[in-house]
Parts: C-alpha cells; structure tokens; sequence
C-alpha cells in the first residue's frame, strides 16, 4: 500500500508543469547516474574475472571511477553510510594499505564469500582499496594465480555489489522518499521544500568538499605543499575528480530550477579552462610554484560556482542548505 | 553549514522582538553563555584535580595513585564533553579547541609504542618520533633539543608538529596515553593497561626514560589546566567569547544552532561513531586508551541537549538553568518544539543503552569489532538518532528564520568554521 501511495504521489508531482526540482532531480540526474555506476561495477567485476593484471584493469576501473563521481558526493538516503565503503577518503592514518597488507599477508579467507568480504572494514574495500592494488607499486606488482589477484577479484565483485545494491536502494525506496515530501506517512521530509533543500545541499557541499578536501589538502600551505594527499593521485586522477564532481553539482542544480543559470554555466566554463592549465592531473607538482598557483586559480574556480549557484539557485528558490556531514573537524 | 546559517541571523535580527516574542532572544543568549561559564568553570576544576592527582603518582607511583589519576582523567572529561556543544559555531572556541581535545593522535610520537605499529604507511613521518626516548629530534629536517620537557616544547614545537593534525603532542588524550598506554586488545575486552612502574624514579623503572615521562605528563597536565583556565575566562562576565555570543544575540542563537547541528551530524554521528564503525577499528574510537568513549559520547549528545533546553547540571549538583532555546522554539512553533525535544530524548537513550551496554561489560572497542552485530546496532541507534535530531535543528533554523534570506552573510557573525 505504501509503495502504492508513494507512486501515485510521485505521478502526481511529476505532472506539475515545472520543468524542474526534486522529481526532475531524480529521474533526470539522481537514478541514470546510480544505473550507469552499477553497470561500470559490473563491467569492473566481469573484467576482473577474465583478467585480474592491473594493465586489464586500469581501463574499466577508471570508468567505473567516471560513473561514481557523478553521484559520489550525494551524502543522503542510502548513500549516507554506503558512500563511505565505496569509496573511502581521505584515509589520513593509513587504514587502507594496512588493511589490504593484513588481508595479502594472512592469506584471508574472508574473501572467498561476498558474505564475509562485505564486513570487512571499508578501508580494505571499495575505488580506493582497488586503486591501490592497481596502481601503488607497493602492491601491484601480483601475478594471476596469486592471493592478490583473488583479492582483486572479490573486490571488484563487492563494488559491483554495493553499486547495485545503491542503485535498488535509490530507486525503489529513497526516490519516493523524496518524491513523497510532505505526505503524512512521510516523517523525513516535511515539506517539498525540504526535499529540495536535501538535494541542494548536496550541491553545496559537494562544491565545498571538492574546494576544501580535493583541492585544499594537496596544496597544504606554501612552506608545506602535501601531494601524497591528493585524492587519486596515484592512478592520476586528482583533477579528473574535481572536474567530474563540478560538473555533477552544476547539473544537479540545474535540474533543481526552472531557470537559465549563466553564471554558474560562466564559473563551471572558467573552472574548466583553468583545470585545463594544469600538468600533472595528480597534483604532484604542487610543491612547485608555478603549478601551485594554477591549483590555488582551480581553488578559486571552484569557489566561484558555488557563489554562482547560491545565487542562481539557493537565493532565487529561497534555500539555505542544511548541515552536511562534513561540518564536523 | 557556515555558509547558511551566516544568512538566518540577521532575518532574526529583523524579526525577533517584534510580533511574537515573550521570550527574549539575548536572555536565552544569555542562559547559554552561563552555561559555557559553568561547563568550563567544571572542566578547570577537574582538571586541577587531575593535575594533583598526578602530582601524586609522580611523587609515588603505585597502583593507588595511578588508579586515582585515571579516575581523576574520567571525571575531568563529565564537564569537558558538555562544552563540545559551544564549538562549530564561535570562532574563539574552535582556534582553541585543537589544543584540548585533539584526536585521533599519533601516539608513537610521545612515547613507547608496540614494536608491530613501527613503520606503518601513514601519512605522518614522526608516528614513531618517541620523544620520551630521544632527547634530540629531528623535525621538518631541523634538530631539536627536547632535553627538558616543558609545556612550551610541548605547545610550541611538538604538538601539530610539520602541520600533521595527528601529531596531538597535549590535551585530554595525549595525557590519557600516558595514563593507559596503548589498548592493544583490539577489538577484544580491555583497556591499556600502563604498569604504574612506567613512572618508577630509578631501578624498577619500566619502559624507559621514566623521569622523562614523568615530566612529559607533568607538563601536558601543566598545559591543559592553563587552556580550560584560559577558555573558562573567555565566557566569565566581560569575557570575549561571552562577548561575542551576546553582542548580537541573533548571532548568538545562530552559534547555538549552529554547534548543535555540527557536532550532532558531522561531527559525532559521522565522525566519531559511524567511521570508526564503518572501519571496525579500535583506534577509531574516541577514548581509545582508557575504553571511556561511551561516557564521551554520551556527554557529547547531553551537552547538545543542555542548549536546547537551557540547563546544565554542574559537577557539584547545582542546576544552572534560564530561558532556553527551547522557549524560544515553542512560541514559533510548539509541535517542532515536541519534535526537537523528543528527538532529543530519542538520541540520549541510544546513547545511555551505549553506556549500559560497556558498563555491563561489552566495551565500545569490542562493538567495533567486524561482524558484532549487537555492537552495530548500538552505535547505529545513536548514529541514527543523532542524524535525526540534525533533520528537526535545521526546521528550527528555519523556523526562527521564517524562511527568509535576506543577504548572504553576516558582518555580525565574523568568520564561521567549518
């Protein structure tokens, strides 16, 4: 029956004549993105299974990488524990090579069962635990009869896992949580304006977590550049993930309103043109003064969206964003 | 967060004091600055005990006096965790707070750790710096002279030493190191278990340089007593952080709900409990030396309610109390007040059954550990709760604001962390 409800809510939202908001948000932006990741997954998992050598993988991994970062950043809903052991950073003590070192060198036995690989800690799971196998020469240097390989294998297999497991999440159950906004039966939001304001501060943070975290803990400061904190930076991807979730956020915000949003398009456009002048996609250079500085103009690039769309989008709908789970310390 | 919430205090300013306002907004400003005066007042009292107490197991160590100490170090964190609420919000506390209650620390770099976590991948190159054991170190490529410790070797030279934030050299839990010791029980019962020979003068001492650690946790005692008394004196009357919360008091009511917010989703549901479960990992957990992290947590969630409601019960029993947010809240809107207070109420019986559950035996650690699934849900019940409450603080935002955004940001606010 509450399935039922829910649809017959979601049917009635949809056929308001606004051409954009929360039912555009998810049928437009929120669920393809979801399908396209669990399909990349899995396009992972069968990869790996044919081929477990890091030069077979790197192709399919990144690609997988690609559909995350289109939805990565959306912190709510079943994602809001989920997004964690997908993909799991910034691991500022060292959990994952610890993690991944403990499992290769006990030979465990947790990953012969995705029923036992899936309580392992999301440290030794997910893009992260994968990328290290792919690309640290700390540990890709496994052959195809080795535990590594397995390893490898189960973790692919678990992503696929996850990926599909938050696409029927979202799609059966928190789309028409939100879609339902303002129902009776509905106790997690209130209002449509609440569902909106959830999505949209999706946008917001993500910007911030990509200006503060992606971008900011790479540069460190002037006397103290950190590249080995990078997101990515050994398969070098550090700027193709700040690219990627710009454009995500931007796109969310645009299916939030009815409306033209020139700046922003501006600051999304000034954002890219200053990635575009930068050399070393893993931020490795930043030590170097010259490339500090067009990582410092990126910074600033991507502050500027963010004040494009609280203008474009949070002023003009009248949305604050709410906290995020990055405010902590 | 910082950004919004810059935006909602000055359509309060606008409003407030006008159509419905039996409750002043600087009065309830004013109920919270009382209580960040008793909180901090409780936490330099505490930890001037705790300074004695390890005066005494210095002088004598033995099992009495390092069982007092650790029982001194436990009481001192009751008031401590209540004033976590006050942070997120004013400036003047979260420069200051890394300074008390820094974590999760490299604690090689302090003292003696297990030979089996040297050389770990990190991302910190002094993890194994053991100052205790080196009177000379090299740091950021620069040799240091480390013969006396002192608070300012500490303060100035050792803690976030090379701008690495786990490099926490003072504060409640470099101190509570040097207390316990490391857990090296895993996931398993127990607690650190530091032999109080650790601080034997001469012959019987064990681990090594007890002298030097004896003047490390002096020291560090030293430092946290002059912090809690430094931050007990910014919200005493003509105090800064007193000051600045009630200049504006639409300001002052934005800090509020700004540190509830903060510190019930970011910062304890997200960081303290859910990551720390989602790793199962006993470094993960707040007060990992001395299995106190459900008494931490529980007085995290305790001191976001003591705003809400405007009381807080100090350490000597007495209740300060005054017109809350929760007045406030309930002639804008009574049923959101219901709401946030039984949400309230929701979170602090999940973490009470955490409480019960550790005391009875089942200590934080162990409901880490991979596949508790008692322990998960626990600890998810808070998280959960804590998540919650966040939803119903964000409609009070709202409601105080009466949706409106006027401008983006506040002069009056100055800058918001995070």
């Amino acid at each position: 029956m509450r399935a039922i409800h829910a649809v017959a809510f979601a049917v009635a939202l949809l056929s308001q004549p606004a051409n954009a908001g929360v039912p555009e948000a998810i049928d437009a932006f929120i669920l393809p993105g979801f399908a396209r990741f669990s399909a990349a997954a899995t396009d992972l998992a069968r990869a790996a299974e044919a081929d477990c050598i890091p030069t077979a993988l790197r192709p399919p991994f990144n690609a997988a990488f690609d559909a995350w970062m289109t939805v990565g950043d959306l912190h709510l809903g079943p994602s809001e524990n989920a997004a964690h052991a997908v993909a799991f950073w910034p691991d500022t003590r060292g959990f994952t090579p610890r993690a991944l070192q403990g499992l290769i060198e006990a030979e465990n036995t947790v990953i012969d069962s995705a029923e036992s690989f899936a309580e392992v800690s999301i440290a030794g799971r997910g893009l992260f635990a994968l990328e290290m196998m792919l690309y640290d020469e700390g540990f890709d240097a496994y052959g195809p009869d080795s535990y590594a390989c397995r390893l490898v294998q189960r973790l692919a297999t678990d992503l696929a896992a996850q990926a599909t497991a938050l696409d029927t999440a979202w799609r059966d159950d928190f789309a028409a949580t939100l879609l339902t906004a303002g129902a009776a039966d509905n106790p997690t939001f209130l209002s449509e304006g609440e569902a909106l304001r959830a999505l949209y501060t999706q946008v917001v943070s993500g910007l911030e977590f990509t200006a503060d975290s992606r971008i900011g803990r790479p540069m460190g400061t002037f006397d103290q550049p950190r590249p080995e904190r990078a997101e990515a930076w050994r398969s070098g991807r550090s700027l193709v993930n700040v690219l990627a979730e710009a454009e995500a956020a931007v796109a969310l915000a645009r299916r939030l309103i009815d409306a033209e949003l020139p700046l922003t398009d501006a600051a999304l456009d000034s954002a890219k043109d200053a990635a575009s002048k930068i050399d070393d996609p893993g931020f490795q250079d930043v030590g170097d003064a010259s490339a500090r500085f067009k990582l410092e103009v990126l910074d600033q690039k991507i502050e500027g969206i963010i004040d494009a769309v609280e203008q474009e989008v949070g002023l003009v709908l009248g949305l604050q964003p709410g906290f995020n789970s990055q405010d902590g310390d | 967060m910082n950004r919004l919430l810059a935006t909602s205090a000055l359509a309060l300013a606008l409003t407030a004091g006008a159509a419905r306002a039996e409750t002043d907004p600087a009065a309830v400003v004013a109920t919270y600055a009382d209580i960040a005066e008793a909180a901090y007042a409780d936490s330099l009292a505490t930890a001037r005990a705790l300074e004695d107490a390890v005066a005494a197991l210095i002088a004598s160590p033995s099992d009495e006096t390092l069982a007092a100490a650790r029982t001194a170090w436990k009481a001192a964190r009751v008031p401590y965790q209540q004033t976590e609420a006050f942070r997120f919000g004013n400036p003047i506390v979260d420069d200051w707070e890394g300074k008390v209650n820094a974590w999760p620390l490299d604690e090689g770099l302090i003292d003696y750790v297990d030979p089996g976590q040297e050389g770990l991948m990190g991302e910190n190159p002094l993890a194994a710096l053991n100052v205790i054991a080196n009177p000379t170190l090299a740091i950021a490529g620069a040799e240091v002279d480390a013969t006396e410790i002192t608070p300012a070797l500490i303060a100035d030279t050792l803690n976030e030493a090379e701008g690495i934030e786990t490099n926490v050299a003072r504060g409640y839990h470099a101190i509570e190191f040097l207390l316990w010791g490391q857990d090296l029980n895993g996931t398993g019962p127990g607690a650190g278990a530091r032999p109080y020979t650790d601080y034997v003068a001469g012959e019987g001492c064990t681990g090594g340089n007890c002298d030097r650690r004896a003047a490390y946790l002096a020291a560090a005692t030293e430092l946290l007593v002059a912090d809690l008394d430094e931050m007990a004196a910014n919200w005493a009357e003509g105090g800064a952080a007193r000051a600045a919360v009630s200049a504006d008091p639409a300001a002052g009511i934005t800090a509020m709900l700004t540190g509830m917010g903060s510190l019930s989703y970011g910062e304890q549901a997200g960081e303290r409990m859910r990551l720390g479960l989602l790793l199962n990992d006993p470094e993960e957990e707040h007060d990992c030396f001395s299995d106190n992290t459900h008494w931490s947590h529980f007085y995290d969630g305790k001191g976001i309610e003591n705003v809400y409601l405007g009381q807080y019960t100090r350490i000597d029993g007495s209740l300060v109390e005054g017109p809350a947010l929760a007045d406030l809240v309930a002639e804008a809107d009574p049923a959101l007040d219901a709401e946030m207070q039984a949400k309230l109420t929701t979170t602090m019986t999940a973490l009470q059954a955490i409480v019960d559950a550790a005391e009875g035996g089942l200590a934080y650690d162990q409901m880490l550990e991979m596949g508790n699934a008692e322990g998960e849900a626990l600890i998810m019940a808070g998280v959960n709760g804590l998540i919650d409450q966040t939803r119903s603080i964000e409609r009070v935002v709202t409601a105080l604001n009466f949706g409106a955004i006027e401008v983006e940001g506040s002069d009056s606010l100055g800058p918001l962390q995070q």
